[in-house]
């Protein structure tokens, strides 16, 4: 057998340069080119889901549903309705509620996303107020509705009653768990007013 | 001791009076603020159905459907499905392996075929399997199918498949017609309806329609079938994972029960319905047959149109006679149903007017007819024909003779024929206090709802908004069918002596699994939270499935006599030397003291007239196996006194009861219910502005438990009344709107304020008192909004759902 040497170098991807080191080919597109050094292969996205960052190919026809549930195993987020209806599959995107099912995770390059199980993480005092007041039965759409009313504290973080069933109004529940909710999402949101920066919880 | 508990619970099965032996004091039964034991899984999103299982390998199945709704498949040819990429089985109908029929699930054993090669309704699972890498790669290999199809002619509606000169919807089935239980339980009678008609007063005849309806499960029907070896472990969305044990046990020559594991994960609901359906485990036999010839696990999943073929049992058309005298009180009701594709035909339609009042002369028919849709099957629940029935004929008869319908309701409640002086007597002769179920329910709703204030005669009260304002009541008998068996064990853990209740029964969202622990906490003396229901997890015990109306009062019994065997095994063990080996004994915790001597409370061991003198139940059970007794202790090898061991602290007990279908018990406990609406007359639109639900529980154990059921009971009935219809369309036999665009269920918007309200008379057979409440009022109120609807626009409409269009032709306008 031949002694086997390696020797690395990087490659610019838009002038061919070459360089020894990552730093160095990093400065000379970020100076050259005003670019990300290493731009995404063809079929990859890069995303962030609930703070971690995720460099993963996917096939033009996955949805986001499919990806989180499917390939990252994120289950919390469910598929009811099968197409936006339901809005069980909902996940926060750069801030604002939508339905996983209906968005090509192709497009999602770039972005931030928060799931449901972000949302636990956190220590969101939503989780708590839905158990104390027995918001679910069967639990499955459960996931989506917490998910909604997080991206309404979010942005109100003093709804009214109203204003809470306006914005769950879209969530479909079968069990009929719909009369618990609301009081479950001021619950949540009188702890917030306590513990502002979303963690702690209304336990104990 | 334990004899003597034996006794007391082999006297109340078969329950037949009143719970002879309640508890005195309640710690946690019936207390709110009680936390779910499944809150944080679910809330959290970390909760697991059978639709988010993962394994290794594992490969997606998906079915062929039918295009037409009556069919025979002439021949297929699956070649270009088979050389798509990623496609790694296909099971045809005409596979040598498959038998003709096997059991395949539903209420009870029926063989039917696995992939049948004709097809009865469109949307049904005929001809193949295909399992692939990928759900998008089989849906993909589905299409390539080619089938040559026979088509046969169909027919979709009840009335026209009665015809002489209509086809035959399932001539395999039924080749004699369509109309198909002729003789077999379908009639229910009391008294001669025609003398009955005689006396009366007045004659009501009137006509209803109810159209197809269905459950809509969250969760799509999935399940996952993996071999170990030569051992199956299969993931059931299903409601009865135990009798799918059974079924899977009778495949491939017989596989002994011993050698399969369950897994029945939470449940995106189901409300009976798809779990009843006698084809449930087809997708199973199918997924094992397959993962068999892979090697591979098999997922196999429906689509969300492929879950609304079926229905609830009361689609079709009521034809009602009825007799009363002026004062409102009832002489006779006649009722012929037509109802199409029932599952189980013996249910009735005239039922409750039976067994819930002193109507003396009752006939009801009702005549199963085969037509080309789905099965229909008990889907929370098989009483809907009744309650459709009971509240029709109560609030007709109520207008007919200017009456308050409340003061009908009052004047015929009763019991089979008799009248409640005569119900009364029976209540005391079983034990039970003599409670006035409806008068208290009725109490109470009424000032909830302020019906003295808001009542008024039909189409007479217009509001500033525009809308005409409408009052409704109805009211029927509580659930306490309560029939089958239950095995429940509880057993105390080493080390911190917390309580494990062992039984497998799927989670449908009731709350069950937290209820049992507030039993068995009560029961035992311990603290709430030392407690636990180890859900989805198969100890082989045959739990009593959440269906058949059963819950709490069969499973609630098999918790309780366990929790009662085991507070007797505990002080036994905590008085007496155990472990009798050949070094001698270990002491006794309480020396001196005897079993009746002790108690519990807290998790806590005490004497009862001494109670300082106390043990936890944590220090009392100790460590075991190599942390246990003589292994670290100080004194070992000289000889010093031994430390304490407490025997091993199990218990397994069960109830079993038939249940009141067979009319074995009376029925006690009412409920009565309170709708307010709006109309709008110019657009045909109904509001629902208030809904006052009251439930006499008999016994409380879940309060909000209870309250759930009853806010969820109340949005599936104004759904169902309003605007949940399954559409074919009339020239193909096509299914036109299955999806939740274009099926309508209620959202929150959909209803206003609900209030719940409990009566607790402790006139239910189960224990302490208790009857079910998780299907009634779903079953009982989407009636209600016909006589709402009434008494806002003064024209009755009779044809549910009750949708804007018409409402508007009621009117005239359309």
């Amino acid at each position: 057998m031949s002694e086997m040497t390696h020797s690395y170098s990087y490659l610019c991807p838009y002038c061919a340069t070459r360089c020894d080191t990552f730093e160095g080919i990093k400065s000379h597109v970020l100076e050259q080119h005003k670019a990300q050094p290493l731009p995404t292969p063809e079929g990859y996205i890069r995303l962030t889901i609930n703070g971690q960052e995720y460099t993963i190919h996917v096939e033009p026809e996955w949805t986001l549903h499919d990806l989180i549930h499917e390939k990252l195993g994120l289950t919390g987020t469910k598929m009811f309705c099968d197409r936006g209806a339901c809005s069980s599959c909902t996940v926060i995107m750069e801030g604002r509620p939508i339905l996983s099912c209906m968005t090509l995770a192709i497009e999602c390059n770039g972005m931030t996303i928060d799931t449901i199980e972000g949302i636990e993480t956190e220590g969101h005092p939503l989780i708590e107020a839905y158990i104390k007041n027995h918001a679910m039965q069967c639990g499955y759409c459960t996931p989506g509705f917490v998910v909604t009313a997080k991206a309404l504290l979010d942005r109100h973080p003093d709804p009214t009653h109203k204003e809470i069933r306006d914005a769950l109004g879209g969530n479909l529940c079968r069990c009929g768990t719909y009369p618990q909710h609301p009081k479950a999402v001021l619950e949540a949101a009188e702890a917030l007013k306590k513990s502002p920066k979303g963690r702690g919880s209304t336990r104990g | 001791m334990v004899n003597e508990e034996k006794q007391k619970i082999l006297e109340l099965m078969d329950n037949l009076r009143a719970d002879k032996y309640p508890l005195k004091e309640c710690n946690h039964i019936g207390k709110r603020g009680v936390r779910r034991l499944d809150g944080y899984e679910k809330a959290s999103g970390r909760a697991n159905y059978t639709m988010d299982v993962q394994l290794p390998g594992m490969l997606i199945m998906r079915f062929l459907t039918s295009p037409y709704p009556h069919a025979v498949i002439k021949s297929m040819d699956t070649s270009k499905a088979e050389a798509l990429p990623g496609v790694r089985a296909i099971l045809r109908y005409d596979d040598p392996e498959l038998p003709p029929e096997a059991d395949l699930g539903g209420h009870a054993p029926s063989c039917v075929p696995v992939l049948p090669g004709v097809a009865h309704f469109e949307g049904e699972e005929v001809g193949a399997a295909v399992a692939a890498d990928t759900e998008a790669i089989a849906e993909e290999a589905l299409k390539r199918i080619e089938v040559e199809w026979e088509q046969r002619p169909f027919v979709l509606d009840v009335e026209e498949a009665l015809k002489p000169s209509a086809p035959l919807a399932n001539p395999e089935e039924y080749p004699d017609g369509n109309y198909y239980n002729q003789g077999f339980l379908d009639v229910d009678e009391l008294g001669d309806v025609e003398k009955g008609f005689a006396e009366a007063d007045v004659i009501l005849e009137f006509t209803s329609r109810r159209r197809l309806h269905t459950w809509v499960g969250p969760e799509r029907p999935c399940g996952v079938f993996k071999w170990n070896g030569e051992y199956p472990e299969v993931w059931v969305k299903q409601q009865r994972p135990l009798i799918s044990k059974r079924v899977i046990s009778s495949w491939f020559g017989g596989i002994p029960m011993n050698k399969i594991t369950m897994h029945c994960l939470y449940q995106g609901a189901s409300f009976g319905g798809w779990s009843q359906v006698p084809w449930n485990m087809g997708g199973h036999y199918c997924a094992a047959l397959v993962a068999k010839r892979t090697g591979r696990p098999v997922k196999w999943v429906f689509t969300r149109r492929e879950d609304f073929y079926g229905g609830e049992m009361d689609e079709g058309v009521y034809h009602y006679k009825v007799g009363a005298k002026r004062g409102g009180t009832i002489t006779a009701v006649k009722v012929r149903a037509l109802l199409s594709n029932l599952l189980f035909p013996i249910f009735g339609a005239a039922k409750h007017f039976i067994e819930n009042t002193k109507i003396p002369n009752v006939y009801g028919k009702i005549e199963a007819i085969q037509v080309n849709k789905g099965i229909n099957a008990p889907t929370r629940c098989e009483q809907n024909p009744n309650t459709h029935s009971l509240t029709l004929v109560f609030d007709h008869v109520a207008d007919a003779l200017s009456l308050d319908p409340i003061d009908v309701a009052l004047k015929n409640d009763g019991a089979d024929g008799h009248d409640m002086d005569w119900l009364n007597e029976r209540k005391a002769e079983m034990g039970f206090q003599v409670r006035d179920s409806l008068g208290e329910c009725i109490e109470k709703g009424k000032a909830a709802i302020e019906w003295d204030k808001k009542w008024h005669a039909a189409g007479t009260k217009r509001l500033q908004n525009g809308r005409m304002h409408g009052l409704g009541f109805t009211w029927t008998h509580e659930w306490d069918d309560s029939a089958g068996s239950s095995e429940i064990a509880i057993r105390i853990e080493r080390n911190d002596g917390t309580a494990t209740i062992l039984g497998m029964r799927c989670d449908n969202g009731v709350n069950a699994e937290t209820a049992y622990c507030q039993i068995a906490a009560d029961e035992l003396g311990m603290r709430l939270e030392d407690v636990f229901y180890r859900p989805q997890f198969d100890p082989g015990f045959y739990t009593m499935t959440p269906d058949s109306s059963t819950n709490m009062s069969v499973n609630g019994f098999a918790v309780r006599n366990a929790a009662r065997l085991l507070k007797r095994k505990i002080l036994k063990a905590a008085t007496r030397p155990t472990g009798q080996t050949q070094r001698g004994s270990f002491p006794p915790a309480f020396p001196g003291c005897k079993p009746e001597d002790l108690d519990m409370k807290e998790s806590v061991i005490y004497v009862k007239s001494d109670p300082s003198k106390r043990i936890s139940l944590a220090e009392f059970v100790q460590p075991s196996g190599a942390e246990g007794p003589m292994s670290h202790s100080p004194e070992m090898g000289k000889g010093a006194e031994r430390s304490n061991f407490t025997v091993p602290l199990f218990s397994h007990s069960w109830q079993v009861q038939q249940g009141a279908y067979s009319s074995s018990r009376l029925r006690l406990c009412r409920q009565a219910h309170f709708m307010e609406v709006e109309v709008d007359t110019e657009t045909g639109e109904v509001f629902v502005t208030k809904v006052v639900n009251v439930n006499d529980v008999g016994k409380v154990i879940s309060w909000e438990g209870c309250e759930g059921q009853q806010y969820g009971g109340t949005y599936m009935a104004v759904g169902r009344g309003l605007f949940e219809e399954i559409v074919h369309d009339p020239v193909t036999g096509v299914m036109l709107n299955g999806n939740l665009l274009d099926y309508k269920i209620a959202t929150m918007n959909d209803v206003g304020p609900i209030e719940t309200l409990l009566v607790e008379t402790g006139m239910g057979y189960g224990p302490y008192g208790v009857v079910g409440i998780a299907e009634d009022i779903a079953t009982v109120v989407p009636a209600l909004l016909g006589p709402a609807l009434h008494n806002a626009i003064g024209v009755w409409i009779d044809d549910f759902p009750i949708t804007p269009d018409v409402v508007l032709k009621a009117l005239g306008k359309a």
